[in-house]
């Protein structure tokens, strides 16, 4: 099969190996520089027109772009391979995708797969959705191997929210442990986390058993483990008041956006809103979370 | 040429219908055919039960289903026939032969009688009125902005199916009308068993491109014969009307889902045309709106909406359409009223809710020709059938056409004066749930006549600010000058069209205050609902 990946950063280079390992033809589109060691094609229109599915493996903020320039048609099948949902609009990946090309058949993979990791052939796991089905089977065919497991599930919008909010719950994982509070509230980062994240979901109509794998608890224990993931590695920065960078601070804007549309409290969310845009330091910010009112879990 | 000049006779069309039938059950293991079997049998005896008295069931129809339960028992060959017989049955019930004489003698005759068509009641006091010009009354708008020129190129080259709204018993006959006004074939469509049951209106419609729709039958078996009986239909170019919100939307509001049951069958007849290699398979889809000013089922329809989701009734055979009388009010009052309808057909899409161009190919989003038939088919371009893909393919439609109502939908005076009165009744009772508002003593009501022309003016500008994003449409009084006096023309329309039209008054000119009937001013007001309007009653 012919695997498209539209990215040539860590990841790309990643889900390139991983598909190669899946015994698959994989070649990456780049802009600039060619990646070393993978076939590549500046074209991203033809690469894409050459490929049985597409990866793309690019920031949130260049998914457009790239899509623009892509081009995928209708016979195309396109897997978004980044998390987070779009800045500035706060749309989803693969509504991109639809909007802003022919094809329809789009999905998205993410979970505990971590670019170093993959590249040195540790094992990993990930879950592809997609409402079709076929287009699931498809990424599951692309990058399966005895290194890296991949679940397919149907609940693409639950998939794409999961991705978008461990984005930004690693970031309060990032400042509790900056701020060494210790492994109990990093634990407790990650269930209330997770719970808040279930309401949405349920709210936006997604399956609650979603947040509960790989691509919600899996990815951000994942996340929680890694002091160099983006999202941890931001929380350690602003613990030690440092700022936040542009991406960090657009992701936690669009979830809370998201939330408010849907009239969802996202406490964990909002925090770390107000702490990537300056308006709360890191500890009130903790300080503020453990002072909400008592209620209860189940 | 369009499929419904040469419609099948009966027979034909069970053969046809059992033909896919069998095909269907060929994939099936033998505990799926005794299932699917024993679901109609067990759905149909319950509702046999159910209506033994109100409504008893014919006794052949309750002698299928038991000769059919007794296959259950039997062997996978007894119970295919068993099946197939039934397959019979309904196909015969379902399919109507049309007429184009009887066609032809209608659409002369609609112009100063569709009421009496309608209805079979008050022909007298219609001809007494003399002759209706429905020109006035009903205005027919394409996408095109044409005669309707862009649409009978398109279906003569391929079938296209009608997707409405769906707000009255009007709909179908009006867009019927609208359609040979047009030059457009006729097309066939599904008209619930209850409207045949007028002899007048049912020699009408079964002459008319309706087949026959029962929709107390719930089973799965009896669902598939409706769809194959579709999919076959769309294979021999004939042009459908398929209401995909299902029945009469009991709010009020633009339907924001449909089902997908019917509307699925487009692309299942698409890709069997291009499987066959027929020489016109494509199918386009054409959304079209209705636009009451005033629904004469406006009472019951509201009623139903309110009452709890698992009371409420699929099919209302108690309706206003019921009582003679209020038929004829409501024809007269229509009559009498200018731009009372407005009927829009939209721009056509394919079935995936692509765009298409004059010729009917589709359009990515710069406007580019794209080739539609790259969704359906493999690496090696033939036709892949999938119909879990073509589910969501339908799902994507489903969503684009509902875009397209919203778009299309035109905001009449009636609709903006109720929006605004429920805007004022939310406002001074925030706390309140709407089942409760709509429940609001008499003499909590009313509001001031000064403040609903401020809600109406600051509604309107809101308006004015959707239309120029294309977000919906209007036709209201008062141009586009002073606000004040716009609000003032919007208001005093609404009031002149309210006037003695229901049976309780929705909204009604009491001098320095306007009185209201809370679940109407809903009902009139949900047409608003759906484009992120603040302060929803």
């Amino acid at each position: 099969m012919n695997i498209g990946i539209l990215g040539s950063g860590n990841w790309g280079r990643a889900l390139a190996t991983l598909a190669a390992e899946a015994g698959n033809r994989a070649r990456i589109g780049y802009r600039g520089r060619p990646p070393g060691g993978f076939p590549g094609s500046p074209n991203l229109a033809a690469l894409t027109a050459e490929s049985d599915l597409v990866l793309v493996a690019v920031p949130p903020a260049a998914v457009r772009e790239v899509i623009r320039t892509a081009r995928p048609g209708p016979g195309a099948r396109v897997v978004i391979a980044c998390r987070g949902l779009e800045p500035g609009t706060g749309g989803w990946l693969s509504e991109i995708v639809t909007s802003e090309s022919a094809c329809l058949r789009v999905g998205a993979i993410t979970g505990p797969a971590i670019a170093n990791e993959v590249t040195h052939r540790r094992p990993a796991a990930m879950v592809a959705a997609s409402p079709f089905e076929e287009v699931a089977l498809l990424a599951q065919q692309a990058l399966h191997s005895p290194i890296c497991r991949i679940y397919t599930s149907r609940d693409l919008r639950g998939v794409e929210l999961a991705g978008a909010a461990v984005s930004v719950l690693s970031v309060a994982v990032g400042v509790a442990d900056g701020l060494k509070l210790g492994v109990g509230v990093r634990a407790v980062i990650v269930t209330r986390g997770i719970a808040e994240v279930v309401r949405l979901g349920r709210a936006l109509g997604a399956d609650a058993e979603t947040f509960r794998g790989l691509a919600g608890v899996g990815d951000l224990v994942a996340a929680a483990g890694l002091p160099d993931h983006p999202g941890t590695a931001a929380g350690l920065r602003l613990a030690q008041g440092g700022v936040a960078d542009p991406d960090t601070r657009t992701k936690a804007e669009a979830m809370v956006a998201l939330g408010r549309r849907y009239k969802v409290e996202l406490p964990l969310c909002e925090a770390v809103a107000e702490i990537t845009a300056g308006k709360l330091k890191a500890r009130l910010a903790i300080d503020g979370l453990m002072r909400r009112e008592a209620t209860k879990e189940v | 040429m369009s499929g419904i000049y040469d419609r099948p006779s009966p027979s034909q069309v069970s053969r046809v219908l059992q033909d896919r039938c069998r095909a269907r059950m060929a994939g099936m293991p033998d505990d799926a055919v005794q299932a699917y079997l024993a679901d109609a049998v067990y759905l149909e005896r319950k509702r046999f039960h159910a209506g033994r008295h109100s409504d008893p069931a014919p006794p052949a129809e309750i002698e299928a289903i038991e000769a059919a339960a007794r296959a259950t028992h039997q062997g996978r060959g007894d119970q295919e026939r068993a099946v197939l017989a039934l397959v019979d049955a309904y196909a015969h019930e379902i399919h109507n032969v049309f007429s184009q004489r009887t066609y032809k003698v209608a659409t002369r005759v609609i112009p100063s009688a569709l009421s009496r068509l309608l209805t079979s009641t008050s022909p007298r006091e219609l001809v007494r009125r003399g002759a209706f010009d429905p020109d006035q009354r009903l205005i027919i708008e394409t996408a095109a902005g044409d005669d309707g020129a862009a649409l009978r190129a398109l279906a003569r080259e391929h079938t296209l199916i009608f997707a409405p709204t769906h707000v009255s018993n009007l709909d179908s006959p009006l867009i019927g009308y609208a359609l040979d006004r047009l030059g457009l074939p006729p097309a066939i469509y599904g008209a619930g068993l209850n409207l045949f049951s007028s002899p007048v209106m049912g020699f009408f419609m079964s002459r008319l491109g309706a087949y026959t729709v029962d929709r107390r039958k719930q089973h799965r078996l009896y669902k598939d014969v409706l769809k194959d009986y579709s999919i076959d239909s769309l294979g021999r170019r004939c042009h459908s009307l398929f209401f995909p919100g299902g029945t009469r939307c009991r709010s009020g509001r633009v339907e924001d889902r449909v089902k997908k049951g019917l509307l699925g069958t487009g692309i299942i007849a698409w890709q069997e045309g291009l499987l066959q290699g027929r020489p016109h398979p494509e199918v386009l889809v054409v959304p079209v709106t209705l636009s009451f000013s005033l629904v004469l089922e406006a009472e019951t329809l509201i009623e139903d909406s309110l009452e709890e989701e698992g009371k409420r009734r699929y099919i209302i055979t108690d309706d206003e359409f019921s009582e003679p009388r209020t038929v004829a009010t409501f024809a007269r009052q229509v009559l009498e009223l200018d731009d009372a309808i407005v009927l829009r057909f939209g721009a056509p899409l394919d079935l995936l809710g692509n765009p298409v161009d004059p010729l009917g190919r589709s359009l990515d989003k710069d406007g580019l020709v794209l080739d539609r038939r790259a969704y359906v088919t493999d690496a090696q371009g033939r036709v892949a059938r999938d119909d879990q893909r073509d589910h969501v393919y339908t799902d994507i439609l489903s969503r684009r056409l509902v875009d397209a109502w919203h778009r299309d939908s035109t905001a009449l005076s009636t609709h903006v004066a109720c929006f605004a009165a429920g805007r004022l009744l939310r406002r001074a009772h925030p706390r309140r749930p709407t089942a409760e508002l709509v429940l609001l003593p008499p003499a909590e009501r009313p509001v001031a006549r000064a403040d609903l022309l401020a809600a109406i003016a600051e509604l309107l500008a809101e308006l004015d600010a959707m239309v120029a994003a294309g977000r919906i449409r209007t036709r209201l009084p008062g141009g586009t000058g002073d606000p004040q006096a716009r609000a003032t023309a919007v208001l005093d329309e609404a009031l002149r069209r309210f006037r003695g039209f229901h049976s309780r008054r929705t909204l009604e000119d009491r001098g320095g205050s306007v009185g209201l009937d809370p679940r109407l001013v809903l009902y009139y007001g949900h047409r608003l609902h759906g484009y992120g309007l603040q302060g929803e009653m």
